[in-house]
């Protein structure tokens, strides 16, 4: 007689859970399956890996099936083996299908949208991550960002000093830029039109497009805010299946919505944060969300189009080509708003194909840029939309999605195409026609280098690329100290005690996470502030792991000099903050 | 006519019905004892979209090859699809005509019409079994039950063929048709066949879900020509 085999704790907790979780129409999209494989193409895992079956939409789906059709399905209990329903015993099992569930599936739901029968394959594999999830099983990278999301109220662990600095930073560019030294960005003003909340990427990686929408606001005198705090408009809970975290990051962004009486919650461009606050959160947080939500593409759209701003398309002469994020398009049926949106503000606009529900996903979608193990497959299937971006021609792909920009990014850089990637706010910001109040300049002595008496070390192991940083930062005053490898980095840095230290993370020598450790720990280095510059996202982990306090800075290559300066300045003025 | 092939026509095929009709209604309180998630979104997308619009859209997607990109890319399956599923609608429907109906099967055309219907259906049946086999994804996400069902189908249809001149002084055929409709009957409810059950429902619920958020209908925008 067989032994029977025990579960382990986490199957058991799993199971429970599964049976807690399902609904109708899972159980429907479970059952319904007729393994015809019409789904197989649809899925850029498969396209780039054709010869391996496990890719294959029905495959992962059948991973999950298998479980519900022996626990949960009576005709799967009775004949088991003939429908091929698999019970699940060990936390090894469960790894493997944390596998399938995080590591080959982006949840675009392109599969679903291919399916004669309708089975949406993205729902029930999201909440087999979150199955998984709850019992502890997830890739490193979404738990440290859900961790960070719970706790810290944002998933990049932004504190909110940081976030205030940054806006005030952003409005002393604004000052400048408009010529208006009353700017400021509005915090916690009550009873405006419209409450604005961003991505935590944007204060930490691109305040810019912070500065964009400030200045689109500005011009059209809206009367609008940002929170101080519950800022935060993405949800990791979407990407890891955490229902309940997704419900607990929404409703506090509601909370402060009605707390502040604003009128409108306009999301900035993030697409799975839109997704999530606008339309799965109400049912994870079950609450009836009592204002209207718009994502800012559309809010832009209906400036230009009321003449609230006049834009001049000819600033954007580039050919510039769009991305449908994922769940922009598939899952909330924005597809016409952005295009429209781009044909008023440039003048080159090429379509891709194929596009809106049918495009391909970015292949950093579902959260696959947290999950830094599974970078080698997201880059090879990556290159379908590497194919893609190159059949338009194009040399800016504008989309409207924080993730889509870093996968778009990264996929660009690994297959060298000649193409950058931009959001449709800064296309709307560079467009926009600025009626600019004269102001007759005050005689006076003139403006020293931005960046004069700072030493700043430059650590990369590219020479062309310690070349530029440190022409441009000679050029604007500095005294630049350069290092080729991580060994070199940590000695220079002890020997002339630089303002900032630009850290490239993929050096020979020491790692950078250990000299970067190092600096951190050692006394006389402690001052010193750190700006990453690297073109490896996947390696950010081996930065923002380390227990010792983050970098000062971080920006993704390919970058401009704009961007890098304005970094850099930001950095240094903390420093002045600081009371150095 | 024989007693065994009248019993087979008659009684055996009632009793058979009965038992899916049993199996199946077991089977939809089991689904409908699943709860049905509220929707407590406000709609997305295009004005011009709707839950009802969005569900219709979705349950006549199937007839709509032109709707999903898998029934573009793939027209030749498309219409496999649609020759194999006729077919089983033509069997499913002599199965009736033979024991209630019999004087329709005297105009020859009605017998040739489904003869020819089934018999091409037999042939997609025994494509799509070796595409099964051959495709290794096809391989990798089939079960027993999906080469059984296929295989029987083939065979049911093969007996359809045979079984459509209602010929009595040759009763294999009709016999063996029966036989097989009856044991499909019991069989169905546990097997991949039943996808027919389950496709309002799923449909229903897509449909639901993404006409809410604006994306059924779905929209694109195919290269000029």
């Amino acid at each position: 007689m067989s032994k029977r085999k025990e579960q382990s704790h986490r199957v058991k907790v799993v199971l429970q859970r599964l049976r807690e979780k399902m609904n109708r129409q899972m159980a429907g999209s479970l059952v319904a399956c007729v393994h015809c494989g019409m789904c197989t193409d649809s899925c850029h895992y498969v396209l780039a890996n054709p010869d391996d079956p496990t890719y294959a939409p029905a495959y992962k789906a059948d991973k999950i099936r298998k479980l519900f059709k022996r626990h949960l399905d009576w005709t799967g209990r009775v004949f088991p083996w003939w429908v091929k329903a698999e019970g699940i015993y060990s936390d090894e099992d469960l790894e493997e299908l944390k596998d399938t569930v995080f590591g080959k599936c982006t949840n675009c739901r392109r599969c679903s949208l291919n399916c004669p029968m309708g089975v949406d394959m993205a729902t029930f594999n999201r909440m087999a991550r979150g199955l998984l999830v709850s019992v502890g099983i997830m890739p490193e990278g979404v738990a440290v960002v859900s961790k960070d999301q719970w706790e810290i109220g944002n998933q990049m662990g932004v504190l909110k000093e940081d976030y205030l600095e940054t806006l005030e930073w952003m409005s002393e560019e604004l000052r400048d830029e408009l010529g208006d030294p009353q700017f400021t960005i509005p915090v916690d003003r009550t009873d405006c039109e419209i409450v604005y909340a961003i991505n935590p990427r944007e204060v930490k990686y691109d305040p810019r497009t912070i500065a964009d929408a400030a200045k689109i606001f500005y011009l059209t005198g809206e009367n609008w805010t940002m929170p101080s705090d519950c800022w935060d408009m993405t949800n990791f809970g979407l990407f890891s299946g955490d229902d309940e975290l997704g419900g607990a990051v929404a409703r506090r962004l509601y909370e402060k919505v009605i707390e502040l009486r604003g009128k409108k919650l306009v999301m900035s461009e993030c697409g799975h944060g839109y997704r999530s606050t606008r339309c799965e959160a109400p049912n994870w947080a079950q609450f009836d969300v009592p204002f209207e939500m718009e994502s800012s593409v559309i809010t832009m759209l209906r400036y230009i189009s009321e003449g609230r701003i006049r834009v001049d398309k000819t600033r954007n002469t580039e050919p510039v080509t769009f991305h449908d994020s994922c769940n922009n398009a598939r899952s909330c049926g924005m597809f016409e708003e952005p295009r429209e949106l781009l044909k008023l503000v440039v003048t080159d606009f090429r379509e891709m194909y194929p596009n809106r529900a049918e495009n391909f996903c970015c292949t950093g979608g579902g959260g696959a840029m947290s999950m830094s193990e599974y970078t080698p497959r997201r880059l090879k299937s990556a290159r379908i939309k590497a194919e893609q971006l190159r059949a338009t021609g194009a040399k800016i792909v504008a989309t409207s999605c924080h993730n889509c920009v870093d996968g778009l990014t990264d996929l660009i850089r690994h297959y060298e195409l000649d193409m950058e990637v931009t959001q449709l706010v800064n296309l709307v910001a560079n467009a926009v026609i600025v009626e600019k109040k004269v102001a007759v300049p005050a005689a006076g002595p003139p403006k020293p280098a931005p960046l004069a008496g700072k030493t700043i070390l430059v650590a990369d192991d590219e020479p062309d690329q310690v070349a530029w940083l440190s022409t441009l930062f000679a050029d604007h005053g500095a005294k630049v100290v350069e290092a080729c490898d991580g060994d070199q980095a940590l000695e220079l840095a002890r020997t002339h005690k630089p303002d900032l230290l630009t850290l490239d993370l993929a050096m020979p020598g020491k790692s950078a996470g250990e000299v970067f450790e190092l600096i951190r720990r050692e006394p006389q280095l402690a001052d010193l502030k750190v700006c990453v510059i690297s073109g490896r996202p996947e390696l950010r982990k081996t930065i923002y792991d380390r227990s010792v306090k983050p970098p000062e800075g971080y920006l993704d290559k390919p970058v401009t000099e704009e961007r890098v300066l304005r970094s850099v300045r930001k950095v240094l003025e903390l420093a002045h903050d600081d009371g150095k | 006519m024989s007693d065994l092939l009248h019993f087979a026509e008659h009684r055996l095929q009632e009793m058979a019905l009965a038992f899916m009709f049993l199996v199946y209604t077991v089977r939809i309180i089991w689904l409908l004892r699943f709860r049905a998630a509220r929707e407590r979104q406000a709609p997305t997308g295009a004005p011009d979209t709707s839950v009802s619009s969005a569900v219709l859209h979705s349950w006549a997607n199937i007839a709509m090859p032109w709707a999903m990109e898998s029934t573009r890319k793939k027209f030749f399956l498309y219409l496999q699809f649609v020759v194999f599923h006729l077919g089983v609608a033509a069997a499913i429907i002599l199965s009736f005509i033979i024991p209630y109906g019999p004087g329709l099967l005297e105009h020859r055309w009605v017998v040739r019409l489904i003869q020819g219907i089934t018999a091409a259906a037999c042939v997609v049946g025994v494509m799509r079994l070796a595409r099964r086999v051959a495709n290794p994804h096809m391989r990798a996400i089939s079960s027993p039950d999906d080469y059984f069902s296929l295989g029987l189908l083939v065979v049911w249809l093969f007996f359809a063929v045979l079984a459509a001149p209602n010929d009595t002084s040759r009763e294999g055929p009709l016999l063996a048709f029966f036989l097989l409709t009856a044991f499909f009957l019991v069989y169905v409810p546990f097997s991949k066949i039943s996808h027919y059950l389950y496709y309002p429902f799923t449909r229903y619920y897509l449909g639901k879900t993404l006409g809410h958020r604006g994306v059924y209908p779905v929209r694109r925008r195919p290269r000029a020509v």
